[in-house]
């Protein structure tokens, strides 16, 4: 019931571009201190729906490889939103798409900071492959192309 | 905590034979004064340290002498010294001198200015300290493991009279990534560190151990040497209650001043010596703060003051000027300048395109790969034969030197063999005749030096956050 409630919550949020008029998606970011492209992420996604907490570390490496984020996807911030994990700057309609899905995966990332992608700014100059991971060992495949 | 002179040194005599010590004293604006040459030895060795006191069993480390910091060397200004380097690990070391200005044979860089001593073997290493003040060693092979897991020592050049203060108190500084039962973490070189803030640890120690507290008494006069020996930890310590004054940097005097904000900033490398007059309570115990990184500022250590009168009515003046060193004044009407540029890391404009690269050697799991750059190439690992110089100065000539930061991260550039007069950062004049061997770059900062060319040999300029070295941010200046 309760998850049917959220997705209902969520598809909402998909359709309208207002994300103020439901409750924002709690999520925390832990990050590299001295990193500020970070914070431009996370205004992003507070901007799309989200009530992020940031919680600067100079522990991201081990907190995104206990994540179960692969070492050739980690990216300055990790962050934990409603079971899931989110790792680089991932465009939010990927992010919430996972969330309403609901994949059996652990998460998902966009590695190596592309120019163009939320938090970095600049433009895009090529389709953003993000990689979708889990912790059974197995390779990272490709959960979506924008 | 006290910085003695009975410290794990072995002293002999030699007898000053023919020119056997032309080597040793190159920079010959001391003279040797004395017909014997001081000789020390230390041992790269695997061993286990309390690095986190009773909490947790002793760490497994790599340690000059066995002890975690390495012994504290104590030479004396314009005295020659030989340093007997045995290596009892399993890999090649050498060890750096950092901040001496010695003859490049001495310099300690694998392939650029020595084969680097294999396992089993020794080098001796000799020179002529000119310059007082806080120096430190550490390996320049395989820096980033070989620091990390706790190669590194201080060095103190003593004046060659003694500077009156009551006591004169080391902190070497160090920054550990430590697992959860008190080990060393593995996983140095990891790709995305590297290309950010580098292998910042989660536990700092100060001479070796968690910090238990300084005791002091008030009204002292305390000469305190700060030594940041962390691979990629920047620190910035706030003394509450005191006033601490800056009187050297990386071990060459200034003008006496309070650093700003009352915030003593220290890189990886990097040493400052204050002056502080225990100016507190009897009884009273005075925070040590480090709040480089936002929201993750900590208490590093305590002054704990001891009960009773202060030791004097009257404090002594704080303001007080250690003896210049012999540093060539560069002439900048005369100056040749030259301008190099740190580029790449994370947030800096994507991949590293066009980027020529040198592979050095690589550490495992790093491949040799290069994150950062400068002025387009990329030099990775620790040094090499045959590493092609950014540009030659010829001896003897006055250099100014403008190094820009293009990255979004901050660099703790370190020149070898030399030491550096900070001119101008971001276009303002840098007061208090700084003099630098490892110049701390924030963001986009510009920073103009100067120094006279006086040392002949392929230097190398890197920054020290061990993980942006090994991944590209390196090059070398030739003087001939």
């Amino acid at each position: 019931m309760k998850l049917t409630l959220r997705i209902a919550t969520l598809a909402t949020l998909i359709a309208l571009p207002l994300p103020a008029l439901a409750a924002p998606i709690q999520a925390v970011m832990y990050k590299n201190p001295t990193c500020s492209c970070c914070e431009t992420y996370a205004a992003y996604l507070e901007q799309n729906g989200f009530k992020i907490e940031l919680k600067p570390t100079n522990d991201l490496t081990q907190v995104s490889t206990a994540a179960g984020v692969p070492e050739q996807l980690q990216g300055c911030h990790t962050i934990m939103v409603d079971g899931y994990v989110v790792d680089g700057f991932v465009p939010v309609d990927v992010v919430k798409k996972m969330l309403t899905e609901r994949p059996a995966i652990t998460g998902i990332a966009l590695p190596g900071m592309p120019m163009g992608s939320p938090g970095m700014g600049g433009v895009k100059t090529e389709p953003f492959t993000i990689y979708a991971f889990t912790t059974d060992g197995k390779a990272p495949t490709v959960y979506a192309v924008e | 905590m006290f910085v003695n002179s009975n410290l794990h040194i072995s002293r002999r005599s030699f007898l000053l034979a023919g020119g056997g010590l032309a080597a040793a004293g190159l920079l010959r604006s001391w003279p040797v004064r004395s017909a014997d040459i001081q000789e020390l030895r230390i041992a790269a060795v695997p061993a286990r340290a309390p690095l986190t006191g009773e909490t947790h069993p002793d760490t497994e480390v790599w340690a000059y002498d066995a002890k975690v910091p390495g012994p504290v060397l104590r030479l004396r200004q314009g005295d020659p010294v030989r340093i007997v380097v045995e290596n009892q690990l399993t890999q090649e070391t050498t060890v750096h001198w950092h901040g001496i200005r010695l003859p490049i044979a001495m310099d300690g860089v694998p392939g650029l200015s020595q084969v680097p001593i294999k396992p089993a073997e020794r080098f001796a290493y000799e020179f002529t300290p000119p310059d007082a003040g806080t120096f430190w060693y550490h390996p320049h092979a395989n820096s980033l493991e070989q620091l990390g897991r706790g190669l590194a020592g201080v060095l103190i050049v003593d004046e060659r009279d003694p500077v009156p203060v009551d006591r004169d108190i080391l902190w070497m500084l160090s920054d550990w990534r430590l697992t959860t039962d008190g080990q060393i973490a593995a996983g140095f070189g990891n790709h995305m560190e590297a290309a950010m803030s580098g292998r910042v640890g989660n536990m700092v120690t100060l001479n070796g151990t968690v910090p238990t507290g300084e005791r002091v008494r008030a009204g002292e006069r305390v000469r305190l040497r700060l030594v940041n020996g962390s691979l990629a930890r920047l620190m910035a310590l706030r003394f509450e209650g005191h006033r601490p004054v800056v009187v050297a940097v990386d071990g060459q005097p200034c003008d006496p001043h309070e650093p700003d904000d009352g915030r003593v900033l220290l890189g990886p490398a990097m040493r400052v010596d204050v002056m502080l007059v225990m100016q507190g309570e009897p009884g009273r115990s005075y925070a040590v703060t480090d709040d480089f990184y936002d929201g993750l500022g900590y208490t590093l250590t305590r002054l704990n003051y001891a009960e009773g009168a202060p030791v004097r009515a009257t404090p002594l003046d704080i303001a007080f000027r250690l003896p210049p060193n012999p540093l060539p004044e560069p002439d900048l009407a005369t100056a040749e300048r030259h301008e190099i540029t740190l580029q790449g890391g994370m947030m800096g404009g994507g991949k590293l395109s066009g980027v020529g690269g040198i592979s050095g050697m690589a550490t495992p799991g790093m491949d040799g790969q290069a994150a950062w750059a400068i002025d387009g190439m990329s030099m990775t690992g620790d040094g090499q034969a045959g590493m092609p110089p950014l540009f030659t100065i010829q001896r003897g000539r006055s250099v100014v030197l403008t190094i820009r930061n293009e990255t979004a991260w901050w660099h703790p550039m370190h020149f070898h063999g030399h030491s550096l007069k900070i001119l101008t950062r971001n276009g303002s004049p840098v007061p208090h005749r700084q003099w630098n061997d490892t110049i701390l770059f924030a963001p986009k900062d510009i920073v103009e030096c100067a120094f006279v060319a006086d040392n002949p040999g392929d230097w190398m300029l890197h920054c020290h956050v061990m993980d942006h070295q090994m991944a590209g941010l390196m090059t070398v200046l030739r003087i001939a």
